[in-house]
């Protein structure tokens, strides 16, 4: 393995061709990322290990959708209802069923999974626009049925939800449980990075580039699109029932279709068919609500703050820049952070000599 | 989670033993205060003016008063667009990372989700919402699903009373007018914890005091076409018809039901009319009639409108605004707080949570200094937070066109008129006690 | 009674269904010549109802005076909103473009609320409001006039279509855009005026809810009304975005009657297109009048 990428295609095995490290750096600027992230809760102060802690689970979930919308090529306007049928689901489960909340996590996952089967199934025979107006009508619908199912969801009074805990200890503040969310951000992560490299995480690729000719290569259309549902479902579960279980608290209103927007914005900021970009849109749409608001606190009490009432209306400049960062980052950003960050890193490798 | 608990405490009263011992003038420590308001989503049209006037009462309580006993109040402010899991993600970000001492909330989804938490942490809280299941303090009244609350106050009837109130003013009202039968009455509301607040309470004692009770209506919380529902009121024939959503939502099904030709006497809840609405909804307003938890209403004199308009000029320097019975209700729930934590810092006691929940029991028939005639007396006790038993009921009296002209036109030239109707005493019921 | 109320339902129904038509209509109309999907629709009803109200209320112009002035920022909107937003992604994936669209449907409904508040706002009174008798049953002017105007409008795109130049041009680049832009047709200019066509007729229905309904947020919420319709009457058709409208109208009340006769669940008149859609989808993955669309590679 080689510590710097070579300036040509050198690679004439599979094997190389599906590392997942093309360098040596690369593998130990990860170690060392990780190792200090591990070491974030001893430096950091609660308000940053909040946001990373959100960061962390709104990104499994953005994964997931990635997996669909930037890898298969499924378009989906209804994951906020997965992400809340796992968070359902896990306080459910630990409730009902006494299930440890350990253990209630990844059942979680594997529920919505299923619930995901069930709405992929029919999914698969729709493409493009049909797609996203079903899944759409599946959010509204999800949605009715989480405000009416007061036995799994304690109805639209929501349902208290007890902290994560192992062997007695409660991963109940804000510096515990960010070490269950970095353990299931690495777990998530890895998988689905090994997941690219096999055989059906190809065949997702060749659904989306030419669903035509991927289907003459012998690849089952309704089997992957189905599957690809499955694992998105998965992956949001696993997202929902971690937030479920930091939030203290489930409630049906959490989810509803500006969350749903928001995951897909997530996606296409970080970048479609770009692992490392969900995490990055996940970053990106936590941040951008905080950085409005400080940008709101600067001006508070000058003369721009009075003339637009900001302080009065932060919620709808929030909203807002959410909405302009979609637009300006399609058009101006299509491929995405992760495309950039490539950019970036090219233009250093190179310097000066970039042109 | 008891372990964590004590540790809490521990750490707490570890803070605290720390900060009496270096900052000798307690002054220079200001008291950390949450407010969560709702100014942005489906109940902002009333939760504006009064997260206005609680905002206003706590920042004049610093100007004017120089904060409880010398210490100022830190009010941190933070918009949750009525959804109750980002109210709980804040209550976490101030219990843990600005430690507040007290909390002045809103909404009924967010308040009981967070009766557990605020029991848990010992910190008092001052919503928005009057649910009744809020009151049972001590847990005594052996309710399902209804939790000691005895960090939880609120100031006027409950959702439950007041609609309690109601109804026995509909069933004098159905009698005076010499009508023949039993009266019908419908209880129409959003499938949401704050209009079903009231609704097996309301259906109870409606039942009880031989109305028939109707199938309930189902209308959103934010405003649309309610004409099909308006149809439905009109096809029961119901009589008397509790409107349970906040006033935005309701004008929509007044608008409709006034269109539709639909003859109904409507019950509006304590955040189902005001001012702005009458003026939004028009003549479709005319005759609802509503609770209104002041004893005045802006343009009224009484001897506390002289504070509460200089609490006023706190965010309308010119002293042009009209303001809102829910502005004047914001004053009277944020000045029981600060009463209650001056109660807890006289002689020299430290202004904790607990202190601050004894500071509620402190007084009988309880007006804040300075705001006689304006805030109604409440008395709470260790056992039964029902601060008052009284409803005020109202009538929106609107006469003209009026889409021309500001509230405050409006309402001095009499287009717009709040016409009192009676006042109810309940009867302080055992039974009734968290429900 | 009983008759007397399913009769009044259903007339709402058809009232109501009939501006989801008109909606639905331009609707069809920018996916047809552009191949946009637009999310954003309900937002021009909802931007033209309160820049009419603004211009009633705040400036006091008389409705006609207010209502054309309107027409004519809708006009200017609606060709920037094209040539500013759409017209760089022209060539991108449609999950970008539906984003894009999302995204302009977020960012107005913000604008709006943080100009005018959350407060349903009434018109001023447009004309005398008085009751009028049709089959015996009780009908408000207000509803009459916004089902004249509906069939007005759809009078008017049937003219557009049938005899207009640029009418003809549309329907030409629609079919094919290469062949279209051989034969002289402008389609950057095509595609601009199906926007500005859209937002004008999409705020006439948002006018016509304001003046009957008061203007609020709601308004919104007739662009996702819309979806049912365009997958019951298929994507491109205008006369089946008419018919699939009345239909959603309908149904909605229907699922209303249902509710508050026998079941009293609540929330049927929300969620009952929905189910609809789902169920027509899964026997008919192109819709009810939908193409289906044959690939050849």
């Amino acid at each position: 393995m080689a510590t710097m990428t070579p300036a040509g295609d050198y690679r004439s095995t599979y094997r190389e061709d599906m590392t997942i490290f093309p360098t040596r750096g690369s593998r130990i600027a990860l170690w060392v990322g990780l190792a200090l992230l591990c070491l974030a809760p001893l430096v950091l102060d609660r308000y940053l290990l909040h946001l990373l802690i959100n960061i962390g689970f709104l990104g499994i979930a953005a994964l997931g959708l990635n997996i669909l919308v930037g890898f298969t090529g499924q378009i989906s306007i209804g994951h906020a209802a997965f992400f809340g049928f796992g968070a359902f689901a896990s306080a459910w489960a630990h409730e009902a069923l006494h299930i440890p909340v350990a253990l209630a996590i990844p059942l979680a996952g594997l529920a919505t999974a299923l619930i995901g089967l069930v709405f992929g199934a029919p999914a698969a025979r729709l493409k493009g626009l049909y797609l996203a107006i079903a899944t759409l009508a599946a959010q509204f619908i999800l949605e009715d049925f989480f405000a009416r199912a007061r036995w799994f969801t304690g109805g639209v009074a929501g349902r208290v939800t007890e902290p994560f805990s192992l062997f007695g200890f409660a991963f109940d503040t804000d510096e515990t449980y960010f070490y269950v969310v970095l353990a299931f951000v690495v777990v998530m992560f890895a998988g689905a990075a090994n997941l690219m490299r096999t055989r059906d995480g190809r065949a997702l690729v060749a659904v989306r580039d030419h669903y035509l000719s991927a289907e003459m290569m012998g690849i089952n259309l309704a089997y992957y699109r189905t599957l690809s549902f499955g694992i998105a479902s998965f992956y949001a579960g696993i997202g929902g029932a971690l937030y479920a279980h930091y939030l203290l608290f489930v409630s049906v209103e959490a989810f509803n279709i500006l969350f749903s927007i928001q995951f897909l914005g997530m996606v296409i900021i970080g970048g479609l068919g770009t692992i490392k970009g969900s995490l990055m849109g996940a970053a990106f749409m936590v941040l951008l609500p905080e950085v409005v608001q400080s940008l709101a606190d600067m001006l508070a009490g000058g003369a721009v703050d009075r003339a637009l009432k900001l302080g009065a209306s932060i919620s709808y400049l929030r909203e807002m820049a959410i909405g302009a960062a979609i637009i300006l980052f399609l058009i101006f950003e299509p491929d995405g952070l992760a495309h950039r960050w490539q950019q970036i890193k090219a233009y250093w490798k190179l310097y000066p000599y970039s042109h | 989670m008891t372990m964590t608990t004590k540790r809490r405490v521990l750490g707490l009263a570890a803070t605290a033993a720390v900060a009496a011992a270096f900052a000798l003038p307690a002054a220079a420590q200001p008291i950390p205060v949450g407010h969560l308001m709702d100014n942005s989503g489906a109940t902002s049209d009333v939760g504006v003016p009064y997260g206005q006037g609680v905002a206003d009462a706590l920042t004049w309580v610093n100007q004017a008063r120089n904060g409880i006993n010398g210490r100022r109040l830190n009010v941190l402010g933070f918009d949750y667009g009525y959804q109750a899991p980002r109210a709980v993600s804040q209550y976490q970000a101030w219990v843990n990372r600005e430690r507040v001492v007290a909390i002045q909330g809103w909404g009924t989804a967010d308040t009981e989700a967070l009766v557990r938490f605020v029991t848990r942490d010992r910190i008092p809280y001052i919503s928005g919402s009057y649910s009744a299941a809020l009151t049972d303090a001590a847990g005594k009244s052996g309710r399902q699903g209804v939790e000691a609350a005895p960090f939880n106050f609120f100031y006027g009837p409950s959702y439950s009373d007041a609609l309690r109130a109601m109804l026995q003013w509909a069933k004098q009202d159905w009698e005076r007018r010499g009508q023949q039968g039993r009266p019908r009455y419908v209880h129409m509301g959003a499938n949401h914890p704050y209009p079903n607040s009231p609704k097996e309470a309301g259906e109870a004692l409606a039942r009880e005091l031989g109305f028939e009770v109707l199938p309930a209506i189902q209308f959103a919380l934010t405003p649309g076409d309610y004409t099909a529902q308006c149809l439905t009121l009109k096809n029961q024939g119901a009589n008397y018809a509790y409107l349970g959503n906040t006033a935005g939502s309701n004008i929509s099904v007044l608008r409709a039901c006034h269109t539709a030709g639909v003859q109904v006497q409507f019950l509006g809840n304590v955040w189902g009319m005001d001012e702005n609405a009458m003026k939004a909804a028009g003549a479709a307003a005319n005759g609802v009639v509503f609770p209104v938890r002041t004893a005045v209403v802006w343009g009224q004199d009484a001897p506390g409108m002289q504070t509460v308009r200089q609490i006023s000029r706190i965010s309308d320097p010119q002293g042009q605004a009209y303001r809102p019975v829910h502005y004047l209700a914001g004053v009277c729930s944020a000045m029981l707080m600060v009463e209650a934590m001056e109660t807890a810092a006289q002689n020299g006691g430290q202004i904790t949570g607990p202190r601050i929940r004894d500071g509620f029991y402190a007084r009988q028939n309880w007006v804040p200094r300075g705001f006689e005639g304006v805030c109604a007396p409440v008395t709470f006790t260790a056992e039964d937070h029902r601060g008052t038993m009284r409803v005020a009921l109202y009538r929106a009296v609107v006469t003209g066109d009026t889409s021309q002209g500001s509230v405050a036109e409006l309402m001095s030239n009499g287009t717009m008129r709040i016409e009192p109707v009676t006042t109810i005493e309940l009867e302080r019921r055992r039974d009734w006690l968290g429900w | 009674m009983e008759l007397g109320f399913l009769l009044q339902l259903l007339l709402n129904g058809l009232i109501v269904g009939a501006l989801y038509g008109v909606v639905a209509m331009s609707f069809v109309l920018i996916y047809k010549a552009s191949q946009v999907v637009n999310f954003a629709q309900g937002e021009f009803l909802l931007v033209g109802a309160w820049v009419c109200w603004w211009l009633l209320t705040a400036w006091q112009l008389p409705f006609w005076l207010g209502f054309l002035v309107t027409l004519a920022f809708m006009t200017l909107f609606g060709i920037l909103l094209q040539v500013v937003v759409l017209r760089p992604l022209i060539g991108e994936p449609v999950i970008s473009v539906i984003m894009v669209t999302i995204g302009l449907s977020i960012f107005f409904q913000a604008l709006m609320k943080w100009m005018f508040g959350v407060f349903a706002q009434p018109f001023p009174p447009v004309f005398a409001v008085e009751r009028v008798r049709v089959l015996g049953l009780e009908v408000q002017s207000v509803y009459l006039f916004s089902l004249a105007i509906s069939v007005a409008i759809m009078l008017g795109f049937w003219w557009f279509f049938t005899y207009s130049k640029h009418g003809l041009a549309m329907r030409a680049t629609a079919f094919d855009q290469q062949v279209a832009a051989s034969l002289g047709v402008s389609v950057p200019r095509v595609f601009a005026m199906s926007w500005a066509i859209s937002a004008v007729v999409s705020a006439v229905a948002g006018v016509v809810v304001g003046v009957v309904n008061g203007v609020s947020s709601a308004l919104s919420f007739y662009g996702i009304k819309v979806f049912p319709a365009v997958i019951l009457g298929g994507l491109d058709s205008i006369v089946g975005a008419v018919l699939g409208g009345l239909i959603v109208g309908v149904l909605e009340n229907l699922a209303q009657w249902l509710d508050a006769e026998w079941l009293n669940w609540g929330n049927m008149y929300q969620v009952a297109p929905f189910y609809a859609m789902i169920l027509i989808l899964l026997i008919k993955p192109y819709g009810l009048f939908g193409t289906e669309t044959i690939e050849r590679v």
